[in-house]
């Protein structure tokens, strides 16, 4: 697999060991957006399938997933895929790390089905006629076919999501990354959803608001003020969570400064 | 961020996508000098019908357009203002048939053939160095998400009549703006996350 650089490949900085157990770490990681701190001094080690992120808006979370797939880099500290500091090998993280959006109206850069399909085989080095006979195959796989030649905006929010999951499976990613993937979705095609993401074989990393979604997880990190306030099993951290929740609704007014 | 499609297929769908782009091209340049308001209303015309032929779906591929309409009116009412309402007529009639004419080659192609089409116009960036991927991606970028930013502004302009009762105004021109540059850093990063314009095997 020629997909680093040569000159790099003796130095362990610049490889991803697939075969590590620790598939993505954070050293002393901090990040700025403006004057903004928005990570401070992060540190820790991910070796579950699947993990889960929560915390209030604006607590770190969406910079922390974004700095894994190499769409943020830290000020300062680093931060390892498979062991490779992603300042290394930023080019080649997007295979390793597939992003998913919250908003599928904002991922989707191509019209068609097959087309949004077909653009992650041809990054990946396919030529069009295979990336287009390879995206078909994949939708028919994901029992899909029928939407293959639909104009994305004409599908359902579900469907809409379900495309863009696919979007990425097709690049075959190790690690799959999601940013609220739930959020714009109705209560069945979530759940339909939250299924489908539990059955691939990739590693996980998830936000979600809904706390029930993170249950069955491995881990749990919750975020607050770009630190990490708590890190365990899910049994532990959401009810910590949704009782620091209930506790700061009380005493709060509804106010600009509360929310 | 989604761009508009008419599903295919109809023969519009089948013409090869050179072709189209050459006639856009050709039709672009032959109405160019064109004054005559008879001809021109003519072309308007003969575009629509083009529209038409595809059936209903086609026509409301049209009524899409309505924000552009305003944007008509606006510059055919600055012409008003100026005296030279001949002269705004001209210009009105040109800018539709044109932009209704691409807006139709935009929206029954396939984005990746229109990367094909425009790819070999931008080879000769290889013997400097460059990569011709990148201008190829961004000009079907361009072509693809013109019909999403009349969209876009059709929301806005919904916004606005909510509140006001009124149709429309030059104050959305700001957010409208704000608007494309937030969805061309979606589009961005949506890019970025997947391997970016260069792709990952580094194929040019």
């Amino acid at each position: 697999m020629a997909f680093w650089s040569k000159k790099h490949a003796s130095r362990p900085e610049h490889r991803f060991d697939l075969s590590a157990a620790t598939y993505a770490s954070l050293e002393n990681v901090s990040l700025k957006l403006g004057d903004r701190t928005v990570l401070d001094d992060v540190s820790v080690e991910l070796q579950e399938r699947r993990v889960g992120l929560i915390g209030l808006n604006g607590s770190g979370k969406s910079s922390l997933v974004r700095l894994l797939n190499g769409l943020r880099f830290p000020d300062s500290g680093t931060v390892r895929i498979f062991g490779a500091a992603t300042t290394e090998v930023a080019p080649d993280l997007p295979r390793h790390v597939g992003f998913v959006f919250q908003n599928p109206d904002h991922q989707a850069i191509f019209p068609t089905v097959e087309e949004e399909i077909a653009f992650g085989l041809t990054q990946i080095g396919f030529d069009k006629k295979d990336a287009r006979k390879g995206a078909r195959a994949f939708l028919k796989l994901h029992d899909c076919d029928r939407l293959a030649e639909l104009p994305f905006a004409s599908l359902s929010e579900g469907q809409k999501q379900l495309i863009c999951i696919l979007a990425i499976l097709v690049m075959e990613p190790q690690i799959l990354v999601l940013d609220e993937p739930l959020t714009s979705l109705d209560g069945l095609a979530s759940r339909l959803i939250l299924k489908k993401l539990k059955s691939v074989e990739q590693r996980l990393v998830m936000i979600s608001h809904d706390l029930s979604t993170l249950a069955d997880f491995d881990r749990v990190l919750w975020l607050e003020d770009g630190k990490i306030r708590m890190d365990s099993v899910p049994g532990d951290v959401l009810p910590a969570y949704a009782a620091d929740l209930d506790r700061r609704a009380a005493k709060a007014e509804t106010g600009a400064h509360a929310l | 961020m989604i761009a508009a499609q008419i599903p295919g297929p109809s023969w519009l769908h089948s013409l090869p996508t050179r072709f189209k782009l050459l006639v856009l091209l050709v039709s672009g340049a032959v109405l160019f000098p064109v004054d005559d308001i008879l001809i021109l209303a003519t072309c308007v015309g003969l575009v629509i019908g083009l529209y038409a032929s595809l059936g209903s779906k086609g026509l409301v591929q049209l009524r899409l357009l309505r924000p552009f309409g305003f944007m008509m009116v606006f510059i055919l009412g600055l012409h008003a203002i100026s005296g030279t309402v001949e002269t705004g007529v001209s210009v009105v009639l040109r800018l539709t048939a044109m932009v209704l004419m691409a807006n139709l080659v935009s929206v029954t192609t396939r984005m990746d053939d229109m990367l094909d089409a425009v790819y070999p116009i931008f080879l000769p960036l290889k013997w400097i160095g460059g990569s011709p991927r990148k201008p190829a991606l961004a000009v079907t970028l361009v072509i693809r998400f013109a019909p999403v930013l009349l969209n876009v502004y059709g929301c806005l302009q919904d916004a606005f009549r909510a509140r006001t009762g009124r149709h429309s105004s030059w104050r959305l021109i700001a957010p409208l703006a704000l608007q494309a540059l937030k969805m061309s850093e979606n589009v961005a990063e949506a890019l970025t996350a997947r391997g970016g314009s260069k792709g990952l095997s580094n194929n040019d």
